[in-house]
């Protein structure tokens, strides 16, 4: 357990950034051997924080105090120095490069003071794996190995450079339930040792699971710390949030009608040539909100491209409202009735530069009345974008704004519009909410709701399992491009969790 | 490589940091706060880089040649013919004008000489920087202006000494179709392999433009095939058919009078506007151009329109080399081919006119000025020489490049800050 | 950047062997195409040499069609041009096709013509590595070959020349860090206003200082290394053979060679060359184990100029002896796609560089077959190196990975 002495110290932090109060006087501090976490929403200001006490911003005002002596960090390479690591939610990892490469990068062991010593660094991570007991291989490239051991190289190139006070920045979120466990229990090992972890989401059960101590930001402020010991989830998601949260998403039981979307067999290429999704078959019927869970890069974005048209499928059938529209174009595929809400709507939903009015007209510009033989009618598309921006209640400009204007709430909304208002008769979502505020997830949540209260099918594909049990009637379980496993509407968290990790039991999907 | 389009990556990408901005206290220097202000003034900012571009380029003059950088630009200014649009000349004694004489518009005068040389340079840079803006509407770069110039400056003249039988007005636009099919075609070179096999379009465009000039010299150079036979001392083709001729309504024809090519490049300047802002395929586009991935999306296909987009561009550089062909150059000469230049020349105009009609238009004005004023013909020998006026043509076109590169990442700035300026009012509606 | 989990499936490649195979041995019989015709053996009946080329055709096609695009469509190119080839030669007399193919004489041109891309695909490589486009290439090599000349002239030694040359085309490269890496200006653009300020600043000072005349005929040039040694090598053929073919190189076509190893062991084999790849694959990770990103590339990029200069140099105080205006004539972006042919590699972009070296080296001979001295046709084997260029940039990029953050500025924050 913890000693009462800080070995961190944050006095009084504020950063200013052009039109954002980011953080907002934030006192902080850290006990040896601690975990203390760092709660707080999207944009709450909790990363700015941490960026600041790894030397990435300057503070505007207030101090940092390590072991009680006041420092001032220019650069991440003073905080390393003063024995500060953090692991990012992005790792910081080079893919192409060796997990050794990536460990000593900046700190080589060199032969002759000019040549790098590979076996020394290779020897040198082998040791450090093996005292913390992680089993990883140093000559393993980066991009071969999973995600939860590229986790364990961002520890471990920490560890290299001494650091004592470890900062992990949503760390669970590309992880399974049972990555997080594991991760868990190796920073209980790290503690005991007498490292000090701050650990950094969003995310209330790990806290209560993981924190020694909790501290709640919002909107740039610390609003409490609070010790676990009697810390709930309702009082925590209070302070986190500023209001009650609706935890559960309200809707009535499904009534699903034909099948709108029918996947048969679908076998799929990635980019490097690997087969992603193998032999997926999937139905969906209208009024029904089908979830895919599993942990990302399973086959996801494959075989989602492929139902789109995106990517060319190496065998199999998909059909549309009973037509089939396997190797057609995305254009023919979108006007058989498919809505899509793409995975990243700022590089794939929407045309930034472009004004509302030509970002809902993305699939039916060449369609009357906004065009007719090739010529386009800007003053339909404003027409029309004014009804579907009115409907969709987006706030914070008009048809003519450009999307780039908008928030990250707002620009979601913008596809929602597109994609539903064009009356599609099966909707992909693929993780529809990532990135937003609470308020904003209710909104998406809300109209996939709709959606399918209208009759419409919805495939929803999403990281979270909490989004995919709450909404979805059915949920499948993705794994190395296979359906493992399939649920009705009451399926647990931890079943899920130990099914996208493969353990679970093997059955064929209907 | 990046496109031209897209804005770093870093700064937009799904990433949480997207929501906290950038610090604006680390953007650097003098440089950026200067273009943030320019930017404000929005026609304000080209006619600054050009300002610093000529400015660096008087220093060169200064410092290479010891004599004051005014007086050659001075020089130069009176070779292109621009005074004669004003029709009063004004002696300036300190701040008042000490007299005022009327010159009024005298069309056979030295002057409208040389402004009828200005704008018939003036008329293929228009088309050249067309053939850069509308390839960069769908994030390409076509340095291979130069080579789509002169395959349309190839078959239009071949094509005018074809078909001598046809009425003129027919014949003027045979050659004239045919010249913009052939730059068609070689643009749409470069884009069907970008399409098709991801071959960037900066180096294809290049070796186009090399491909081309040794054809070029082949086909017109001593005993190729379009060499005129009669001139066999001097690699020159036939001359093109009086028919082929375009009319010239200003001017004497005999002197290189100004030709209806003029009013051609001013139509293209429409039909670009309307190309891009009034059709599908300028929607398409602009799409691709903006954000291939959210077009793709969308269901564009990006290929298509990254080979139309170039063939397209090809088409307008094309034209050029026929109109220059027909309009005043009558037949075509092997130094023409090995040393033409304004495909190079429509990179500047089209990046100092920020790619939009009426920008083209005074970029090329002031390039086709460029020109004119430092030609052999027009530049006084003894104030500057001409053959360091041309090169120092070169160089101020790079440096015009090169502020204006500079400046696409004032834009962004000017728009990031404009972004957070929103977020702040935001913030300041929900509390 | 997206990691992703990523079963191992080398058992993959099977399955894209057999089209894979196929296209790359209709290739091979490409070439056979093209060595049949070529002395020694010089079949002088054209059957033999257009039935190989059309089998490479057929197994060009049959590779296209079943998904190998690149490289079935390689070995149709390489089948059509075989033929083509074959065909020209066969209409040449065979004692002028004696002459033009001696083969120690063209592996020299070709080292020659392949030296000047070798320091330019080089330099262009530590730039790109540390993530920076560099389509400057071109003007930074020119720099070099005026001012290698200048300096030269005005120094009256070869050293001086080769020193000046490598300043000014580092100063040029300067600019193109400082607008692409602190302005953080599109790095394309940048690199074309780069290659037109050189062209004019070259032009410019050209005429200023040289007008009419051209530089002077006693200009200094770097000496030719003289292996007289290799001549005595028994038997006397093979001796003669190596002596014409890399007995009279000039000094900096072996130090070209040099920089191979050289650059090869400080990219891949040292910290710094570590760093350098770390800022060009992911700058942040490199940013926050406190590598300075900025100054990385700044000296990347600089050294990049310098090395192309050196290129430069080379072709006005190494080769021809004389500065002409734009006499680059675009080898720049062919070592560009050298650099990308081979797989921003030193000995890939090498390799690259001599198949470019060869096809200049052919062109450059290749006219000596024709008959009459007055035929124009030969100028068309002018574009050998271009359209090499064209097919080799369509038929390989994608396949070879750049590095992961290329052409993106990086914003510290």
């Amino acid at each position: 357990m913890a000693d009462e002495r800080p070995v961190l110290e944050l006095r009084g932090i504020t950063k200013q950034f052009p039109g954002v109060l980011a953080n907002d006087h934030v006192d902080f501090d850290l006990r040896r051997g601690e975990v203390h976490a760092l709660l707080g929403e999207n944009g709450a200001g909790k990363s700015t924080l941490m960026n600041i006490l790894y030397g990435l911003y300057q503070p505007d005002e207030g101090q940092i105090l390590v072991k009680g002596e006041p420092v001032r960090f220019h650069s991440p390479k003073d905080a390393i120095n003063r024995g500060i690591g953090m692991v990012h939610q992005h790792f910081m990892l080079i893919p192409v490069m060796t997990v050794a490469e990536n460990i000593v990068l900046a700190n080589e062991p060199t032969r002759a003071g000019l040549l790098l010593d590979t076996n020394a660094a290779d020897r040198r991570v082998r040791e450090l794996s093996r005292s913390f007991n992680f089993a990883i291989d140093p000559e393993a490239r980066v991009e071969e190995i999973t995600v939860g051991q590229q986790q364990r190289v961002e520890i471990l190139k920490a560890l290299y450079r001494h650091a004592d006070i470890l900062i992990l920045d949503e760390p669970t979120a590309v992880l399974t339930p049972q990555e997080s466990n594991e991760l868990f229990e190796i920073l209980r090992t790290l503690t005991r040792e007498g490292m000090s972890v701050i650990f950094i989401t969003h995310k209330l059960n790990e806290v209560l699971e993981i924190a020694d101590r909790i501290t709640v930001v919002r909107r740039g402020k610390r609003i409490d710390t609070v010790d676990r010991q009697g810390a709930t989830e309702e009082g925590l998601a209070r302070m986190m949030v500023g209001r009650e949260v609706l935890l559960r998403v309200e809707k009535p039981v499904s009534d699903p009608g034909d099948p709108v979307l029918t996947v048969d067999d679908l076998h799929v290429f990635d980019d490097r040539g690997l087969e992603a999704v193998r032999g997926v078959s999937i139905e969906v019927r209208g009024g029904e909100i089908v979830g895919i869970a599993g942990v990302d890069g399973n086959g996801q974005t494959e075989l989602i491209d492929a139902i789109t048209g995106l990517r060319k499928a190496a065998s199999g059938r998909v059909a549309i409202g009973g037509r089939n529209v396997t190797g057609a174009t995305p254009s023919r595929i979108l006007d058989s009735g498919l809505g899509h809400i793409p995975e990243d709507r700022q590089r794939r939903g929407l045309v930034l530069e472009f004004s509302l009015a030509e970002n809902v007209a993305l699939h039916d510009y060449d369609k009357a009345p906004g065009s007719r033989w090739g010529w386009l009618f800007p003053r339909q598309l404003i027409r029309r974008a004014r009804e579907l921006l009115t409907q969709f209640d987006v706030r914070g400009g008009g048809p003519q704004t450009r999307a780039s204007a908008l928030s990250g709430g707002n620009q979601q909304k913008v596809v929602l519009a597109r994609e539903i208002g064009r009356e599609p008769s099966v909707l992909i979502a693929a993780q529809p909410t990532r990135g937003l505020d609470v308020g904003a997830i209710e909104f998406v949540h809300r109209r996939l709701v709709e959606a399918r209260a209208n009759g419409k099918g919805v495939l929803l594909v999403s990281l979270e399992l909490d989004e995919i049990i709450s909404l979805s009637d059915r949920t499948l379980v993705l794994y190395e491009g296979e359906i493992v496993a399939q649920h009705g509407p009451d399926v647990t968290e931890d079943q899920l969790g130990i099914e996208m990790t493969g353990a679970g039991s093997k059955e064929a999907a209907a | 490589m990046s496109g031209l389009s897209g804005e770093p990556p870093d700064m937009t990408g799904q990433t949480p940091e997207v929501s906290e901005p950038t610090p604006e206290s680390k953007v650097p220097s003098v440089a950026a706060r200067l273009a943030l202000w320019q930017r404000s003034g929005g026609v304000i900012t080209p006619i600054l880089t050009a300002l610093i571009a000529f400015l660096i380029g008087g220093l060169v003059v200064f410092a290479t040649t010891g004599k004051n950088p005014l007086n050659t630009y001075k020089a130069i200014f009176k070779g292109t013919g621009l005074s004669w649009l004003s029709p009063v000349s004004i002696h300036w004694h300190l701040f008042y004008p000490a007299g005022i004489h009327w010159t009024g518009w005298d069309t056979t005068s030295p002057t409208a000489l040389n402004l009828q040389q200005t704008l018939i340079v003036v008329t293929p840079l228009i088309l050249t920087g067309l053939a850069v803006a509308f390839a960069f509407r769908c994030g390409l770069f076509n340095i291979g202006g130069n080579g789509q110039y002169t395959v349309g400056a190839l078959v239009a003249v071949q094509f005018g000494v074809w078909f001598a039988g046809l009425p003129g007005p027919l014949h003027v636009i045979v050659a004239m179709v045919a010249a913009t099919l052939a730059g068609a075609v070689w643009g749409g070179i470069a884009g069907f392999l970008k399409a098709a096999t991801g071959a960037h379009e900066v180096i294809t465009t290049i070796m186009l433009n090399w491909i081309a000039l040794w054809v070029g010299s082949y086909l017109v150079g001593f005993n190729g095939p379009l060499q005129d036979p009669r001139a066999i001392s001097a690699p020159v083709t036939r001359p093109i058919a009086d028919s082929a001729h375009l009319h010239v309504f200003w001017g004497n024809p005999l002197l290189q009078g100004l030709h209806v090519g003029f009013f051609i490049a001013i139509a293209m300047l429409f039909v670009y506007w309307i190309l891009l802002n009034r059709t599908t395929l300028g929607y398409e586009v602009r799409a691709v151009g903006f954000n291939a991935e959210a077009a793709r999306y969308g269901g564009i296909s990006v290929g298509r329109n990254f080979f139309l987009a170039m063939a397209i561009s090809g088409a307008f550089a094309g034209l050029a080399g026929s109109i220059d062909i027909l309009g005043w150059e009558f037949n075509l000469d092997l130094t023409v081919v090995q040393t033409v230049q304004v495909g190079f020349i429509g990179i500047a105009v089209a990046l100092l006119g920020r790619n939009s009609a009426i920008g083209i238009f005074f970029s090329a004005l002031l390039f086709g000025a460029l020109l004119t004023g430092t030609s052999t013909r027009n530049l006084d020998p003894s104030v500057f020489q001409p053959e360091l006026a041309g090169n120092l043509t070169r160089i101020i076109q790079g440096l015009v490049v090169l502020f204006v590169g500079a400046d696409l990442l004032i834009i962004y700035l000017w728009q990031a800050r404009k972004k957070l300026r929103l977020q702040q009012r935001k913030a300041a509606e929900q509390p | 950047m997206s990691v992703r989990v990523q079963p191992l499936q080398r058992g993959a490649w099977t399955r894209a062997s057999a089209p894979s195979t196929i296209g790359m041995i209709g290739i091979g019989l490409g070439l056979v195409t093209l060595f049949l015709a070529l002395p020694p053996v010089k079949v002088r009946t054209a059957p033999l040499p257009v039935a190989i080329g059309i089998l490479a055709v057929a197994a060009g096609i049959w590779a296209f069609t079943r998904g190998e695009h690149r490289l079935g469509g390689g070995a149709v190119v390489s089948g059509v041009a075989g033929i083509g080839i074959a065909l020209i030669v066969l209409q040449a007399n065979a004692a002028r096709l004696e002459g033009v193919f001696v083969w120690s004489a063209l592996i020299a041109a070709t080292l020659r013509y392949a030296t000047p891309l070798t320091f330019a695909a080089i330099g262009g490589m530590f730039s790109e590595r540390s993530g920076v486009v560099n389509i400057g290439l071109e003007g930074m090599m020119l720099m070099g070959a005026y001012f290698g000349a200048y300096g030269a002239d005005v120094t009256g030694s070869w050293v001086g020349g080769l020193f000046i040359g490598l300043i000014s085309g580092a100063l040029l490269a300067l600019v193109h860090a400082i607008f692409t890496i602190t302005l953080r200006a599109d790095q394309i653009v940048t690199g074309t206003a780069i290659n037109f300020l050189a062209l004019g600043v070259t032009g410019y000072l050209y005429n200023q200082h040289y007008g009419n005349n051209g530089t002077p005929e006693n200009l200094p040039a770097v000496p030719d290394v003289n292996l007289k040694f290799l001549s005595h090598i028994p038997p006397q053929g093979l001796g003669n053979f190596l002596y014409n073919s890399i007995g009279q190189l000039n000094l900096m076509v072996w130090l070209s060679l040099l920089l191979l190893p050289v650059s090869y062991v400080a990219l891949f084999k040292t910290p710094i060359g570590l760093r350098i790849r770390s800022v060009g694959e992911h700058p942040k990770a490199a940013d926050t184990v406190g590598i300075p990103v900025y100054r990385t590339r700044y000296a990347a990029v600089t050294l990049s100029g310098a090395l192309a200069a050196l290129g430069g140099v080379f072709l006005s105080i190494g080769f021809v002896n004389s500065f002409t205006e734009n006499m680059t004539a675009g080898r720049g972006f062919i070592a560009l796609a050298a650099l990308i042919f081979g797989g921003w590699r030193p000995f890939g972009a090498f390799a690259a560089a001599l198949l470019f070296g060869f096809s200049s080296a052919l062109a450059a001979r290749l006219p000596d077959l024709s008959a009459s001295d007055t035929a124009a046709w030969p100028l068309l084997f002018q574009t050998l190196p271009y359209v090499l260029t064209l097919i080799a940039v369509a038929g390989v990029i994608g396949r070879s990975i750049p590095p992961a953050a290329i052409g993106r500025p990086y914003v510290k924050q």
